[in-house]
């Protein structure tokens, strides 16, 4: 069984609009923005994670805290999707994030995103209780997304430690500070989550060197392996064996919702890892799901025959002297 | 049809020292009738249902005659209710577990809930873990 941990679930809506307003500054007459489309889903990064792994028929449990009417949506919406659930309950509503996909800039969604509900100490107590049990029947845990307001920066570190000591390879996909501070913890792999920023601790990321720099110092630090997302159809791959580069041959112009594209190249990397294949190729086909759900308007794309179609576009090099 | 097909995959439960309070809580934020009491395994060692936290408030009532004059007052049900709020649910809850597994049939799992009259079955694996409950209104919604 692989368990998701996602501590600041949301409910995922997405609007696709013909054109933005040529202004949004307030004005008397108000600003009305018209959308042709739209999709709600449960979301959250391991939620995403466990709704691509059930999608490939593997064992996923996820966890977190669900709230009031938005929380009852998200649970309803994983069950029907085959994944089993073990959240905690708490007395406030979770967020809702919206992105706004505009035609034509389908590959820069405008996002807002609700901060989430604090985590009472209780609710966080039963959740360590549930997280122990659940360590007893996971393979791989993945720690994901941001923390909730109120919990500690070395939650996740705590979380990893609590699998280690069980056994469990520990996925961190997440960034900044709490990610960091995981890295001692010794996580199997780290995905750094470079939405707020291209930066990994204070190395920016913004050239392959630099990517490099980042993936070599997760190592370093602790990891058994990095994977940084460079540009947006390339990925590099860091671990005490070498360095490896993979490229998608895809135009920017065929994509149509990039929200959720990096779970689906975690996700595809589990199911890779979980199906016998080795890393090289599971990163692979994390890849070609990642690109598969960016080319269509569902956040994640969980049909198998595409992504095997992508399969064949991704470039995979070994990085020389590496 | 089998359990494995429209088991409800909530592995949502309680523990021996949750508190009554907690578990009332629980009860209406996840829309369950009853809810699983596991260990530290997570094997399932009891169940504590809305008629169990009633029948703890109202012996005479569920047990015996079913009448309106065995009805206290609402002060009386939310004083006693203050009493037993802090109470471990093991005190109250159903330890003999009638529970099926992903391999039991559609037609064994109607005839049990029928036979016993109960809402809610926990589902369990080989080792006694909970892995989801159904309930009536899972078989129902699939006639």
């Amino acid at each position: 069984m692989i368990l998701t941990v996602t501590l600041n679930p949301a409910l995922d809506k997405f609007y696709w609009l013909e054109h933005l307003p040529e202004s949004l500054a307030p004005s008397e007459e108000g600003v009305t923005i018209r959308t042709t489309k739209s999709l709600t889903s449960a979301g959250g990064k391991g939620i995403n994670v466990s709704v691509f792994l059930a999608a490939h028929d593997i064992d996923t449990v996820a966890m977190g805290f669900l709230g009031g009417h938005t929380g009852q949506v998200i649970l309803r919406d994983l069950l029907a999707r085959g994944v089993s659930t073990n959240f905690v309950w708490i007395d406030e509503e979770n967020r809702t994030n919206v992105a706004l996909i505009v035609r034509g800039h389908e590959y820069c969604p405008i996002h807002i995103h609700e901060e989430g509900p604090p985590i009472p100490a209780e609710a966080l107590r039963i959740f360590l209780r549930k997280y122990e049990r659940m360590l007893l029947r996971a393979s791989y845990v993945v720690l994901a997304g941001a923390l909730p307001p109120g919990i500690p920066l070395d939650f996740y570190q705590d979380l990893a430690r609590r699998a280690r000591e069980k056994g469990v390879r520990v996925v961190v996909h997440a960034g900044g500070e709490p990610m960091l501070r995981s890295l001692a913890e010794r996580p199997f792999l780290v995905k750094p989550d470079v939405r707020e920023g291209l930066r990994f601790g204070d190395l920016p990321l913004h050239t392959e060197e630099g990517v490099i720099a980042a993936g070599r110092r997760a190592i370093a630090q602790g990891a058994e392996i990095c994977l940084i997302s460079h540009q947006l159809t390339g990925d590099i791959l860091v671990s005490a064996e070498g360095i490896w580069k993979f490229e998608a041959k895809t135009p920017l112009s065929a994509f149509r919702n990039l929200v959720g594209a990096d779970d689906a190249l975690v996700g595809g990397v589990l199911v890779g890892l979980h199906q016998g294949a080795d890393l090289i190729e599971s990163v692979k086909y994390g890849m070609a799901a990642a690109v598969a759900s960016a080319e269509v308007e569902e956040k994640l794309c969980l049909d198998r025959k595409k992504i095997l179609a992508e399969l064949e576009k991704v470039e995979v090099r070994r990085r020389e002297g590496s | 049809m089998k359990v494995r097909d429209f088991v409800r995959r909530d592995l949502t439960a309680v523990e021996r020292d949750t508190r009554v309070s907690q578990a009332i809580k629980l009860l209406e934020n996840s829309g369950l009738s009853s809810l699983p009491v596991v260990d530290d395994e997570g094997k399932v060692v009891g169940v504590i249902s809305e008629r169990d936290i009633i029948r703890a408030l109202l012996p005479e009532y569920v047990d015996m005659l079913r009448s309106p004059s065995f009805l206290p007052s609402l002060d009386r049900l939310t004083k006693k209710l203050r009493e037993i709020g802090d109470h471990p649910i093991e005190r109250y809850m159903v330890k003999e577990v009638i529970s099926v597994r992903l391999e039991d049939t559609d037609l064994y799992v109607a005839d049990l809930m029928l036979r016993k009259g109960l809402k809610q079955l926990p589902v369990v694996d080989e080792q006694g873990r909970l892995v989801g409950v159904v309930r009536r209104i899972d078989l129902l919604s699939r006639l």
